[in-house]
């Protein structure tokens, strides 16, 4: 069973379309990183999931059940943009509106486990506008956890976090798996997004152009080898007479050459040229090279 | 990554819908400043008005506007035509300013983004409208209650005549207050519509609850019944004249047009996108 599928779905907002035909499939369990440009659709797709906004056409389902149905909706969390809570009232009292609104029995024990979860406990009665943006976030997945939903859709939860928050949050996400529960995340940040995800879907102008597993996007990436010489420039050029894929990276600090061949082979071949690798290693491409890639082919930004 | 443990999803009763956003509402309403100051608002302007207020006769002598302290909750008869402000100023002026409190209200709702949370496990938004227009009309409810309260104390404090017939009086203040229902649901739809526009609602909220579209029906028509069919018509019946028909009247008007602003409201939030 899936817990998302998603059938040609189209939502216009006059002359523009958000969503043109997309396709999406996030089986039980997974923890789907959901990736796009900005504006390429990935709030609307998730604000139409929750049922907040009305798609013009296509078909979701949610746990093979249609996504408007009660049972089904009564399981699921949200966290899209910010959290919703009040700004003058307390952690705990916003929690417990939650609570309320699910209709939990025991609504100070199901507060106190979420807050525990998020490593909240000591903040439950600080004002909610008082605490910082990492707080806010986090309280945000409390109130989306409360009720043990089955399916958690999380848009930009790390956002703006800094690199404890974020470690934080992926621990979060990844207890919450344990319990059978289904991710949806959307993320600019990809390194974090790789670290958790088990499966992705890229998203552009609307429409799915890639669906994968982690392991699949593993596979698609290709290894490298990086070095460091005095003269990159002359090096590369070297370089290029014998291998067909030499690029530097971003800060133009390391060559690469994206090809089969051993380290060796390049130190001797470069040595036999007059030139000396002063700094040496073996990697492969993430998510974000693979995406950038992927947009770049795709005629992106 | 398929899991092979079975899903059990629970179906949450009509009961529970209910009870769990109503549970919302009351822990909000009863958490939030804004209702105590509207409750001392309602309390504050029939004393200001028993005590502060003054009118001119026709022969230029200065008198007080009341000079029963009933008169500030209900008029004498059942006047739709307004002549002079003493026949439109009493307990109706509750649901204008009910209006503004249920304007901020459920416009906090849509500011702070509850309303991500409350319908993406709601999708019914019958429930939605209704736990609403109950919460707002309980609100208002208590306004009417401590309007009657400063009332009451207004008129010890000036010396007002308190001589009354004490059954219409007692009619006419529940028929009063059963009208909040009405009130509250065209306040909870108005909201509805413009839940995007902050200021619109408050503004249109404001006025419809002055009554000015039937107050200008009336000048054309006059003082007639037919005008009771409407919120602010039933209001304006509730006089101090008022006897069991008179209740019986408000609360058939005031379940009608709830259960119109009602279905009305669903059927927008079902067809438009809520966030």
């Amino acid at each position: 069973m899936n817990a998302i599928e998603i059938t040609n779905l189209t939502k216009n907002y006059g002359e523009k379309q958000a969503l043109a035909g997309l396709n999406m499939t996030v089986p039980c369990g997974a923890i789907y990183g959901f990736i796009g440009e900005n504006g390429s659709g990935k709030s609307t797709t998730e604000k139409i999931i929750c049922g907040l906004i009305h798609p013009t056409s296509g078909q979701v389902k949610l746990f093979d059940k249609d996504y408007n149905d009660i049972d089904i909706r009564a399981s699921v969390g949200v966290l899209i943009e910010a959290p919703g809570c009040f700004p003058n009232l307390s952690v705990w009292n916003n929690l417990i509106i939650q609570a309320t609104n699910l209709s939990i029995e025991n609504k100070e024990d199901a507060v106190r486990n979420v807050l525990k979860l998020v490593r909240m406990e000591g903040a439950a009665s600080n004002k909610f506008k008082n605490c910082s943006l990492g707080m806010k976030q986090r309280i945000g997945i409390a109130m989306a956890l409360l009720g043990n939903p089955k399916l958690l859709i999380l848009d930009e939860p790390i956002n703006g976090l800094d690199a404890d928050g974020m470690r934080i949050m992926r621990e979060i996400l990844t207890d919450i798996t344990k319990n059978n529960c289904t991710v949806l995340i959307s993320s600019h940040i990809l390194g974090e997004l790789e670290k958790i995800a088990t499966h992705y879907g890229i998203i552009r102008n609307g429409k799915m152009i890639v669906e994968m597993t982690a392991e699949e996007l593993d596979k698609s990436c290709p290894t490298f080898i990086a070095f460091k010489t005095k003269d990159n420039k002359l090096t590369k050029e070297i370089l290029l007479k014998k291998y067909s894929k030499v690029l530097e990276d971003e800060q133009k600090e390391y060559l690469r050459v994206y090809d089969t061949s051993t380290p060796e082979d390049i130190v001797l071949y470069l040595y036999k040229n007059n030139i000396i690798v002063s700094e040496l290693l073996t990697d492969k491409i993430g998510l974000e090279e693979y995406y950038i890639n992927l947009m770049q082919n795709k005629g992106g930004k | 990554m398929e899991k092979t443990t079975e899903l059990k999803f629970t179906s949450p009763t009509f009961y529970n819908r209910l009870k769990g956003m109503l549970g919302v509402d009351f822990y909000r309403l009863f958490h939030t400043p804004l209702f105590y100051i509207f409750l001392c608002i309602a309390a504050i302007i029939p004393a200001m008005i028993l005590g502060m207020t003054n009118i001119e006769n026709a022969q230029g002598v200065v008198h007080p506007l009341y000079d029963n302290t009933w008169q500030v909750i209900a008029s004498e008869s059942a006047l739709y035509v307004v002549n002079n402000i003493a026949e439109y100023a009493n307990m109706n002026m509750v649901f204008i300013f009910g209006g503004i409190m249920v304007s901020i209200f459920i416009g906090h709702d849509y500011k702070s983004g509850y309303v991500k949370q409350l319908f993406t496990t709601h999708p019914k938004k019958q429930d939605y409208m209704m736990s609403k227009s109950i919460i707002c009309a309980f609100a208002m409810a208590c306004m009417c209650i401590t309007y009657l309260m400063g009332s009451v104390l207004a008129g010890l404090f000036v010396g007002a005549s308190f001589s009354v017939n004490f059954g219409s009086l007692v009619c006419a203040i529940i028929s009063k207050i059963i009208m909040s229902l009405g009130w509250a649901s065209l306040y909870v739809f108005l909201n509805v519509i413009f839940r995007k526009y902050f200021a619109i609602s408050i503004a249109s909220s404001f006025f419809f609850g002055t009554g000015i579209l039937i107050i200008g029906v009336a000048a054309i028509v006059g003082n007639s019944s037919i005008l009771n069919i409407f919120l602010y018509g039933s209001s304006v019946f509730a006089s101090l004249s008022s006897n069991f028909l008179t209740i019986l009247n408000c609360l058939l008007v005031s379940i009608c047009w709830a259960g119109i602003y009602n279905i009305v409201g669903t059927h927008i939030l079902n067809k438009s996108d809520v966030y």
